[in-house]
């Protein structure tokens, strides 16, 4: 029983275009798309190129695009992903520039990090503490998910916000941004909230294609903990969050999405500017004869839906 | 050149503690790693560190002491181990301190597990993660103080100039150029070599890079010999079960569902120390009561709650590589070789006979783990050790003048790899790789005899001849992983025949050496650490047992759990 390897073949240094190569491996399909690139590039062709160590989904090295979706070739089974033509194609995760064969720069991925200054910065000095910090058990277990991100940048790969504007500081650091920011001993709420709205955490489009995570970290959650924890800390002069609290309080009033309102309250109604730039869509809109209501009237029991946001104590714009 | 006061060879635990330690004390201070620091192998390691915080049960620093010299069968260092135990409460805190996401008590204190060998809940942990995090709080200190770290540089040789260390020459992989990385203080922290045999826990870069760099520099590896085989493994790969289960109350079956330890450790049972459990593994399969080689990890009396709580990584890792859930299945496991007690010689500041030169963490023998290390203890010494050598490094350089650049060891040391890229017609690396990995895992496994060990010797005598003709396919200059994969099996090859001399020329069961013809421990004759020196690649090392054991207060006594 053997399958083909069907691999994505660049060295940066010599080659203008990519090319692929098919290798066949002898490996029982049983075993992982990593041990069968370890066992082609022993048996077959020692220049195959790819990044590995732990081989058990905790150092993170082995992120490629397997069968065109990211994942870490050491907890993909041949078998799981062996397609009808019984090949695997394995290439470099998308997002990264590629260096040689699977091997990306990574350093775009890094400077995510090191932006968020990713310390802890208490409020107190170390030295005022003889012992440990005390931290319940209630508090530490909000960080147990992030603390096993392994920072592969399966996430990064896959997401389609870093892919049009790699500015985005991507789920994994947005995750790790988190980690301080529900961290009790930290201090710094505020100043990491405005660093990482300033990394264009509003660009997130929520299309939930970080929740493909190796490790179940589920950035997805963490990125709504900080777009929260942003709203909270009052960092909510920017389209983002206005647009978030606008559509919150006209559901909120009226049960239904106001959009003429929402566009007011995205832009900043004071904002002659903002509203003079997005008055030509208006115009469209109106030719097309789609101008939403200017007013919108409340749907029947709307005293519940306002229940739920109070329930929920959901914020909304003021 | 690259220059700096003082360099980290290895961005692991021990090289991370270091580089902190040193940039704190206000030392340029660079990391020159194979590696982005979070994909070391220190994020491997599951269950936890071991400190007498006393925070689930009364404990000292003594008898933190106590365990590791009854648990190293009394062939640790007693000078450095009391150094350990004493420092290790103090270095919990400082990372506590600095972030780091231990589990916790009710009372917002550092959690404590109970583990293999120790007489208290001592292991401090974060689930099954501990590693993980530890690392991820050493690189974000290293972020903190804007260490410089020289990534996907693979060390290749060890400058001395004039007797004293002057730095390293680091192959730089995604270039292709060598790199002369001048530093009057030069700390090793390369991890260990679990890829000299066929089934390891440890990961593909567990190559034993700084063991052979200094060993081939005029350091001597010391007591090679005693080679950890942890408890449980995976059979299908090798992968480490966490002791944590076992810590956390989980059983060892054999194939007719008989809890077998009490047999071997009538006191301690599953939690005797790994040496003794491992042995006892060995046994039940070699006499027939184990199933396809195996013998089993049962978690299930546990419940499904504990286990997604406390042990969520071992539960999965066993689930992708053997299809069973440790929930409601017993996991198939087996001993495999996961750590080296054994290491560059080093005294308890992590300083080796070279001056500038030290060793911290698994790459280094101090010794704290004598013949056998407890669980819980290697993360400790990375921190530890790490922290001291650097600590005795900062002040060590403000005694040296500028270093003279090794203008002749990088010149030779460059023309030694371009002979390495020319060569042609012979066999590829891997093929030396697998004959080593096959004579070490036949000869130098669990349970050794004269025989055995003289076979070994003559295959590995095979193994260095095959070594000096292997041959690499890429010869192209961007991460050229095949010549890396090349100079690390050489470093493999370096390392291994202390190994297997060293358990030769010991006629003696102590720890992890456990000899069928000697099977007592003679305190008479072996009371002493095994030195090897090298000789040359193709030459056997040189023998030197002219270090004796450390002995401060606990006097060797009958070792029982």
């Amino acid at each position: 029983m053997s399958f083909i390897l069907d691999i994505f073949r660049f060295d940066q240094a010599t080659d203008e275009e990519p090319h692929r190569d098919q290798v066949e491996c002898h490996i029982p399909p049983t075993m992982t798309v990593l041990d069968a690139l370890e066992s082609v590039k022993a048996e077959t062709d020692g220049s195959i190129t790819f990044r590995r160590s732990c081989r058990s989904a905790i150092c993170g090295s082995c992120a490629m695009n397997i069968n065109g979706t990211t994942g870490l070739a050491c907890k993909t089974r041949v078998d799981s992903v062996l397609r009808s033509d019984n090949t695997v194609a394995v290439d470099p995760m998308p997002n990264f520039q590629p260096m040689k064969d699977l091997v990306v720069h990574m350093d775009p991925f890094w400077d995510k990090y090191t932006r968020l200054k990713p310390y802890l910065q208490p409020a107190d000095k170390d030295s005022d503490h003889a012992l440990e910090r005390r931290v319940s058990p209630e508090d530490m277990h909000k960080l147990v998910a992030v603390a096993n991100c392994v920072m592969c940048a399966t996430c990064y790969a896959l997401c389609p916000v870093v892919s049009v504007d790699p500015a985005f500081a991507g789920p994994a650091a947005i995750a790790y941004a988190y980690r301080f920011i529900e961290d009790v001993r930290d201090s710094k709420r505020k100043e990491r909230a405005a660093q990482i709205s300033e990394d264009y955490l509003w660009l997130c489009a929520h299309c939930y294609a970080c929740s493909y995570c190796p490790k179940h970290v589920d950035p997805q959650d963490d990125i709504i903990a900080v777009k929260r924890a942003t709203i909270e800390e009052g960092l909510i002069d920017h389209p983002g969050p206005r647009h978030a609290l606008v559509i919150a309080k006209t559901i909120k009033a009226t049960g239904m999405l106001h959009e003429t309102e929402v566009i007011q309250g995205t832009v900043g109604r004071f904002n002659i500017k903002g509203l003079i730039k997005v008055a030509p869509f208006g115009l469209r809109l109106a030719m097309a004869g789609k101008i939403p209501p200017m007013f919108l009237k409340p749907v029947p029991k709307v005293n519940e839906i306002k229940m739920i946001f109070d329930t929920l104590e959901a914020p909304v714009l003021a | 050149m690259i220059k700096h006061d003082i360099v980290v060879v290895g961005g692991g635990l021990a090289g991370m503690r270091a580089a902190v330690e040193a940039a704190e004390r206000g030392a340029d201070v660079a990391i020159v790693s194979k590696m982005h620091p979070v994909r070391s192998h220190s994020g491997a390691a599951q269950g936890g560190i071991n400190a007498a915080l006393g925070n689930e049960a009364e404990d000292t620093p003594e008898a933190h002491a106590y365990d590791c010299v009854k648990g190293s069968d009394y062939l640790g260092d007693q000078d450095a181990i009391e150094a350990m135990a004493e420092d290790a409460p103090r270095q919990i805190i400082w990372l506590e301190h600095r972030g780091c996401i231990f589990s916790r008590m009710a009372d917002g204190r550092i959690a404590q597990r109970p583990f293999g060998g120790a007489s208290f809940p001592r292991t401090c942990y974060s689930a099954d993660v501990t590693g993980l995090v530890i690392l991820h709080t050493l690189w974000e200190q290293l972020e903190r103080f804007g260490v410089k770290v020289y990534e996907e540089f693979f060390a290749t040789s060890l400058c001395v100039e004039d007797g004293i260390g002057t730095g390293l020459t680091a192959y730089n992989m995604r270039t292709g150029e060598l790199e002369l990385v001048s530093a009057k203080a030069t700390i090793f922290a390369t991890g260990g070599a679990g890829r000299a045999y066929a089934k390891t826990t440890n990961g593909y870069a567990s190559t034993g890079d700084g063991m052979a760099i200094c060993y081939r520099a005029g350091i001597p590896l010391m007591d090679m010999e005693f080679v950890q085989f942890h408890p449980t493994s995976l059979k299908e790969n090798g992968v480490l079960l966490s002791e944590a289960a076992r810590g956390e109350g989980a059983y060892l079956l054999n194939k007719d569902g008989e809890r077998f330890m009490f047999k071997y450790a009538p006191n301690k049972g599953e939690l005797a120390s790994r040496d003794v459990v491992a042995r006892a593994e060995m046994t039940e399969i070699n006499e027939g009561r184990g199933e396809n080689g195996c013998v089993f990890l049962d978690l299930r009396h546990l419940g499904k709650e504990k286990i997604l709580e406390r042990l969520p990584q071992i539960r999965e890792l066993a689930l992708d590589a053997t299809g069973k859930d440790a929930v409601d299945t017993p996991i198939p496991i087996l001993p495999g070789m996961h750590y080296w007690m054994g290491g560059i010689a080093t005294d308890k500041d992590g300083a080796t006979n070279i001056p500038g030169v030290y060793a911290a963490g698994e790459c280094a023998c101090v010794s704290v783990h004598g013949a056998n290390r407890l669980g819980g203890n290697s993360l400790l010494e990375t921190i530890v050790f790490g922290h001291r050598s650097a600590t005795h490094a900062a002040n060590y350089i403000k005694s040296v003048g500028d270093v003279r650049p090794a203008e002749k060891t990088y010149k030779a040391e460059r023309d030694r790899l371009d002979g390495i890229l020319a060569r042609t017609g012979g066999e590829r690396h891997p093929q030396t790789r697998k004959a080593l990995n096959t004579a070490m895992s036949d000869h130098a496994f669990i349970f050794r005899d004269d025989k055995d060990l003289a076979a070994g010797e003559t295959a590995l005598r095979q193994v260095r001849e095959m070594a000096q003709k292997m041959t690499t396919m890429d010869k192209s200059k961007t991460f050229n992983t095949d010549l890396v994969g090349l100079l690390e099996t050489e470093f493999l090859v370096d390392i291994s025949m202390p190994v297997m001399m060293g358990a030769r020329n010991r006629t003696e069961s102590r720890g992890a050496q456990a000899r069928t013809d000697y099977p007592d421990r003679d305190d008479v004759n072996w009371m002493k650490h095994t030195l090897m020196h090298f000789q040359g690649p193709t030459t056997d090392p040189k023998p030197d047992y002219s270090r004796g054991v450390t002995v401060t207060k606990f006097q060797p006594e009958v070792r029982t759990y």
